[in-house]
């Protein structure tokens, strides 16, 4: 079939203080109808840039296009370069003839217009619909992104829509236009979302696609929904095409080393199976660090950290004296150990409590009850003081490494501030501490003296698990700690974390929303819903025989980086996730747990 | 918005009079603050109303006996009892200077000055908004410069000195509008605005820089917002997505700060009525003050106190008209 976009030699410049940056340098590619092209790269590939090109939407970012062609075939059967279009033209193409839908749900809806109105104001707009007409067609098209009690939908602002809801309405615009705009464009529009939900939108993305033999851009970095989304895929760096090819061929039989290196950094689910300890990553080039890993010296196992009925609530006030009303349950009877020199993952969707249970942990925010013991010793007992000490045995890493490290202090200086804190160092040892520090992470140590923006991601999250280090903390809190990396960085910083255990014995409470990166790194796994642990054991048990239905659920929806195994065909509902808030009067039963294999524990129903 | 926020308006007069009978309340006990706090400064304040009347050099006796007749004898408690309750009912006494009812005096100037901050405040938004538009929408180009700085000097120069120069330009040298002077309404409302106009003018231009510059910030921030991108995707036109669908959530902020500006007018309008001879309020607060007309004073604070704090209500409540975010309760 004819190609409905051929894109030409594209060539997108951004103009700047500093002269003009080059955003696309060179990308040619073609879809056809019916077909899902994904464009697959890391941050700064210039992957969303391209996307935005093809709407003429770059212009209102700073951007112009300086060179090339893009040929979209119109309706009509006749060819537009939209390059080269007119803003009347590009008026009545986009959201008329071009779909598209973003990354941001939770903003991407006007929060004072309702539904309805940012539904029907497009197809007034394009088709001339009057307003009953088209109220009509929105409500045909909440229907057909199958979202819950469509009437009532039409008459609530975006605020009263969950993330999932959200961008099915964002979904049914894209497509609002006679339901067959004859291109989606869809920049990364399931990154932000929780996994279940991921794999409903993919579902619907892939029903439409072939109820209505759309042409699919996907944009996105993640390379396990390349391998169940794409026909073809194009991988782009630093605004130019890497290499191009069929997602089997891409997955099966890379040529290119850039391409190689980015699919042997994405762990695949299952891949694990059979394996007893956590193994690192494959890096192309760090073949050496590999090898090097010692195979795990059988220790005996030693509990560092047990928490027991811990909870956490949080007060959700209202009235004017701003008094309790209600209470969020964080955080419900939640009980665990963690061994010496292990990692326990607890894994969940957002708002499951694992990042409140992991602060809980620390007393960063106050348990409501419940007991903390770490090496011994009850740290929900401690004074002020006391605890201001015992934290040196427990430190956090977080996600955002550039919002948790101060922009105006070097880095050596906030590396030396945990040491100087607790007083174990100064002077000519201080200096010589926070350069085993640098080194253990892995940084050059020129960059002991440069300040947070100058440095990349993942080397921020380094000197963040220096700074973690440099007190030499027994147990590691990672709440999300590699969720915001590339996934190549991912993978080196999951290899050094995994260094660092062995050769210092450190224990990880790894709080993580991805289920292929915890199978890698986890002795043990806790999954958690609603603030409870429903499911918990060693890795291997929990994975392999997932017993409790939402950890089922939560499995079955994880993208497999195998195109082989693809699983988003049909469409998909999951069960949404209850409200955690409760009355004041509200008494939770207790967590009772039934043992279905050898520590593996089973919320009771 | 249209319809919708037609509907809106009475789905809150149904759901949400609890939150404005709420409202009213603490609005209603914060006066009774400002009527406690005014009469206590007022009575430390030396001499009192019989002196004022009759003079310092007037006969010790007949003092007294005014005094006794005026129920200053009386315990402060009982007192403020009398005043808080003539406010009650309506018996607001008369004013020591110009020997009239107070409640007919500021009915009268509170009409004229109504005109004025209605007035200014509309010049103010009528430019503002456009302006901080303009501004966040070519920003850090030379359009966000003309725009910042022209604000900037609405707010760096102070109000009187914009009202010299609109009397000298306006009146003296183009005579379009009048130099000074208040006309009645019901006598000629053409004439009122003509004369009200020049120094709502020159506040307008001293209210428009903040707000120019908060348009300017919260459109910056609403541009950037990722519906905005959806919108233009849909294909609205630029017009419809900058006047419609980012105006409609940049305002609400605006229209918050406009509502503080209300009490800091009062100030200003003091020494622009004097300027223009306007016989507002400004020029009622200053005569009382510069008379020490006690009775006059009390009330006069009292009135504007009440009159900013349901500006800043009415505020609030077309805030939750505008955004169907703000949850009430």
């Amino acid at each position: 079939m004819k190609d409905i976009v051929t894109v030409d030699h594209l060539r997108v410049e951004f103009s700047t203080d500093d002269g003009p940056v080059i955003g696309v340098k060179d990308v040619s590619f073609a879809i056809a109808p019916g077909e899902t092209l994904c464009v697959v790269g890391e941050s700064g590939s210039g992957k969303s840039v391209t996307s935005l090109s093809l709407m003429r939407l770059v212009e209102f970012g700073g951007g112009t296009i300086t060179n090339g062609a893009l040929n979209f075939v119109r309706m009509d059967g006749t060819t537009l370069d939209v390059a080269a279009a007119s803003p009347q033209v590009m008026g009545a193409v986009r959201g008329n003839e071009i779909g598209m839908i973003f990354q941001e749900p939770m903003t991407a809806l006007n929060p004072v217009f309702t539904i309805e109105r940012q539904l029907t104001d497009g197809l007034m707009l394009h088709k001339g619909l009057s307003q009953e007409a088209a109220t009509a067609r929105a409500l045909d098209l909440l229907k057909s992104v199958r979202i819950p009690e469509p009437e009532r939908r039409l008459k609530q602002y975006p605020h009263e829509l969950s993330g999932g809801m959200r961008q099915r309405v964002v979904i049914a615009i894209a497509i609002a236009m006679a339901c067959e705009p004859k291109l989606l464009i869809a920049d990364e529009p399931t990154t932000a979302l929780d996994v279940t939900i991921q794999a409903e939108i993919l579902a619907l993305i892939n029903r439409l696609k072939r109820e209505n033999g759309m042409a699919v851009l996907f944009i996105t970095h993640d390379m396990a929904v390349v391998a169940q989304m794409a026909d073809r895929v194009v991988v782009m760096r630093h605004g130019s095409i890497v290499e191009t090819g069929t997602v089997q061929q891409i997955f099966e039989n890379p040529q290119e080393d850039y391409t190689k290196a980015l699919l042997a950094a994405v762990p695949k689910l299952g891949e694990m199976k059979g394996k007893a300890a956590p193994e690192r990553m494959r890096l192309i080039g760090d073949e050496a660090a590999r090898a090097a890993q010692t195979a795990p010296k059988p220790r005996k196992p030693q509990v560092l950290l047990q928490v027991k009925n811990l909870t956490t609530r949080f007060p959700v006030k209202g009235g004017i004296l701003r008094r309790t009303v209600a209470q969020v349950h964080a955080v419900e009877d939640v009980s665990f150990t963690l061994n010496v020199g292990e990692t326990l993952a607890l894994v969940g969707e957002s708002g499951c409590g694992k990042s409140s249970c992991g602060r809980s942990i620390l007393r960063l925010i106050e348990p409501t009850s419940g007991e903390v013991w770490i090496g011994g010793r009850d740290i929900g007992a401690l004074n002020r003081q006391d605890l201001r000490r015992a934290r040196a045995d427990m430190q956090m890493v977080f996600q955002d490494p550039f919002a948790s490290l101060n922009p105006y202090r070097r880095l050596k200086d906030q590396v030396a501030e945990p040491i100087q804190n607790f007083g174990l160092a100064s002077g000519a040892e201080l200096r010589d501490w926070v350069l085993q520090l640098f080194d253990r992470v892995r940084l050059p140590r020129e960059f002991m003296n440069r300040f947070p923006h100058e440095l990349s991601g993942g080397q921020r999250q380094r000197v963040a698990i220096a700074r973690a280090l440099a007190v030499n903390p027994k147990l590691i809190v990672a709440d999300e700690a590699v969720s915001a990396l590339d996934v190549s960085v991912q993978a080196q910083v999951l290899n050094l974390m995994m260094e660092l255990q062995e050769d210092l014995g450190l224990s990880y409470l790894f709080i993580s929303h991805d289920m292929a990166v915890v199978e890698r790194v986890a002795h043990h796994v806790g999954v958690m819903y609603l603030g409870r642990i429903v499911e918990i054991g060693p890795r291997g048990s929990v994975f392999d025989n997932p017993s409790h239905p939402y950890t089922k659920s939560l499995l079955s929806a994880v993208p497999i980086a195998d195109p082989s195994k693809r699983r988003f065909a049909e469409d998909l509902a999951f069960k949404p996730i209850s409200s955690p808030i409760f009355p004041l009067d509200h008494r939770p039963a207790l967590s009772v747990y039934t043992e279905v294999a050898p520590g593996h524990h089973v919320l009771q129903a | 918005m249209r319809a919708l926020c037609g509907a809106r308006v009475l789905s809150l007069g149904v759901l949400h009079m609890a939150y404005v009978l709420n409202r009213l309340l603490s609005v209603i006990l914060t006066l009774f603050l400002i009527t406690l706090v005014t009469f206590a400064v007022t009575n430390i304040l030396p001499g009192d109303v019989a002196m004022m009347i009759m003079g310092t050099q007037s006969n010790p006796e007949a003092l007294a006996g005014l005094r006794q007749s005026l129920g200053l004898n009386d315990p402060l408690l009982v007192q403020y009892g009398h005043w808080v309750g003539g406010m009650v009912t309506g018996d607001w006494g008369t004013s020591l200077i110009f020997k009239k009812p107070i409640i007919e005096l500021l009915g009268q100037k509170a009409l004229a000055s109504a005109i004025i901050v209605i007035m200014s405040m509309t010049i103010a938004l009528a430019l503002a908004v456009p302006l901080g538009v303009w501004a966040a929408v070519h920003r850090d180009k030379w359009q966000d410069t003309v725009s910042s700085s022209s604000a900037l000097m609405g707010v760096s120069l102070p109000d009187f000195f914009w009202g010299i120069l609109m009397i000298l330009v306006f009146a003296r040298w183009l005579g379009w509008f009048p130099s000074s002077g208040f006309v009645d309404p019901s006598v000629d409302f053409w004439a009122t605005l003509r004369h009200a106009f020049l120094p709502s003018f020159a506040l307008g231009l001293g209210l428009m820089a903040h707000l120019t510059r908060m348009t300017r910030s919260t459109m910056t921030g609403i541009l950037s917002q990722e519906f905005i991108r959806v919108a233009r995707a849909k294909g609205l036109a630029e017009r419809t997505v900058i006047w419609r669908y980012a105006l409609a959530n940049a305002i609400g902020p605006v229209i918050t700060i406009a509502g503080l500006q209300i009490g800091y007018l009062f100030g200003s309008i003091i020494v622009m009525e004097s300027l223009f001879g306007y016989t507002g309020m400004g020029w009622l607060t200053y005569q009382a003050l510069l008379n020490r007309d006690l009775p006059l004073i009390q009330y006069t604070v009292v009135f504007i106190a009440a009159v900013v704090m349901l500006t800043n209500l009415a505020v609030d409540l077309l805030y939750v008209v505008i955004d169907p975010r703000i949850r009430l309760g």
